[in-house]
């Protein structure tokens, strides 16, 4: 094992033992400089992962447990037909503030459609989905506009909720920032690369504070770090208070996630 | 010297000894791994410093701080704070107490 991956699951146990995301952050990262600074093996200076973790868990205690709030999403007997083809059965979701649901399920499985339901974009043909508070939803790809420099998008977010231009600026670029991207350049959408579009989409969603927040498959075009970027700011904005329910085919996160729809038996 | 009895000490140690690097002026883990190397306490793990460093932080007796160093790397740069100075002056008080007759009877022993 060598640094990089001795970091990989350390992070991954600290995760693992609810040390506050930011926390976390912070003393991976002290690791990594100290590794770099010092050479080593990791073995040998800080221990194995799991021990040091421990060690990292009783100096700075972990994270408040999360005390699920009231119900935001209420998906009951959704079911939904394209010709004879039927997509959803009777799929039911329920997810509190403060929870993180996944999604998941094969490709065609009717995950996507399942979550436009649930942002009233599409009807179901028969079924009931009850929100409340404020929705944001963020698509798998569309959502930016291919003319405007990301600056533009913040302050078309923030004029929808009242916000002058310079701090609807601002609170993109801080947003952003979350997601480890600067946001700063003078770029028009239609030049960003897909990753980066992707954040941009995925940091308007974002902004405008949604109680509710629904992603479908939110990392298309990202690379591993802006993956794991990605998932510490869910977490953030669950404890927070946020309801989440993200769209997925990658189970790795699982461990991370509060409620799990699994669509692929529910059709046909 | 047998490392499990260098534990044991340092354990009681270390945060005293970290808080009076700290009195002069900030310094970051790895630096602070060193001077304690160079002043003869010998070689600290990562392992067993973070975590000292990170208590002390955490009951306030240092802050910390990431920047950039003026070559290589971010770095999380700690400074002790007015509490951590009196913590300092007590601990370390109370150590040379209990040291000077400690070091008296070994020395006895080690003569004798």
């Amino acid at each position: 094992m060598n640094a990089d991956e001795w970091l990989r699951v350390f992070a991954a146990e600290l995760h693992q033992r609810r040390v506050a995301v930011d926390a976390a952050r912070h003393v991976v990262a002290e690791a990594a400089t100290h590794l770099r600074e010092g050479g080593g093996d990791p073995w040998l200076v800080f221990g194995s992962p799991q021990a040091y973790a421990a060690t990292i868990v009783e100096s700075i205690g972990t994270a408040p447990a999360p005390r699920p709030g009231p119900v935001r999403l209420d998906a009951r007997g959704i079911t939904k037909r394209y010709g004879r083809r039927t997509v959803l059965r009777d799929a039911a979701l329920t997810v509190r503030a403060g929870q993180i649901a996944a999604v998941v399920g094969a490709n065609g499985c009717g995950k996507s459609t399942f979550l436009r339901i649930c942002a009233g974009l599409i009807s179901p043909d028969a079924g009931e989905v009850t929100v409340s508070g404020r929705l944001g939803y963020c698509p798998q790809q569309g959502g930016t506009a291919d003319f405007l420099l990301p600056d533009e998008h913040f302050v078309l977010v923030g004029a929808g909720q009242g916000l002058t231009r310079e701090p609807a600026r601002q609170a993109g670029r801080a947003a952003a920032r979350q997601l480890g991207w600067e946001a700063d350049r003078d770029v028009p959408a239609r030049h960003l690369s897909g990753g980066t579009r992707q954040k941009l989409n995925l940091t308007m969603s974002t902004l405008a504070a949604p109680d509710v927040l629904l992603l479908d498959e939110p990392y298309q075009g990202f690379d591993q770090g802006s993956y794991v970027n990605l998932w510490d700011q869910l977490v953030r904005l669950r404890d927070e208070g946020r309801a989440i329910v993200v769209v997925t085919h990658l189970l790795n996160q699982l461990d991370r996630v509060d409620v799990v729809l699994d669509l692929t038996s529910s059709a046909k | 010297m047998d490392p499990d009895r260098r534990g044991q000490w340092l354990r009681g140690v270390l945060d005293l000894c970290v808080l009076a690097l700290l009195r002069d002026g900030e310094s970051y883990g790895y630096q602070l791994a060193q001077a304690l190397d160079t002043a003869g306490v010998g070689p600290i793990q990562g392992g067993t410093l973070y975590p000292v460093l990170l208590r002390l932080q955490r009951t306030g007796l240092v802050t910390a701080q990431w920047r950039e160093g003026d070559s290589g790397p971010a770095r999380k740069y700690y400074q002790l704070t007015a509490e951590g100075r009196a913590a300092l002056r007590q601990g370390g008080n109370a150590w040379l107490a209990f040291v000077a007759p400690v070091t008296d009877i070994v020395t006895k022993g080690v003569d004798g």
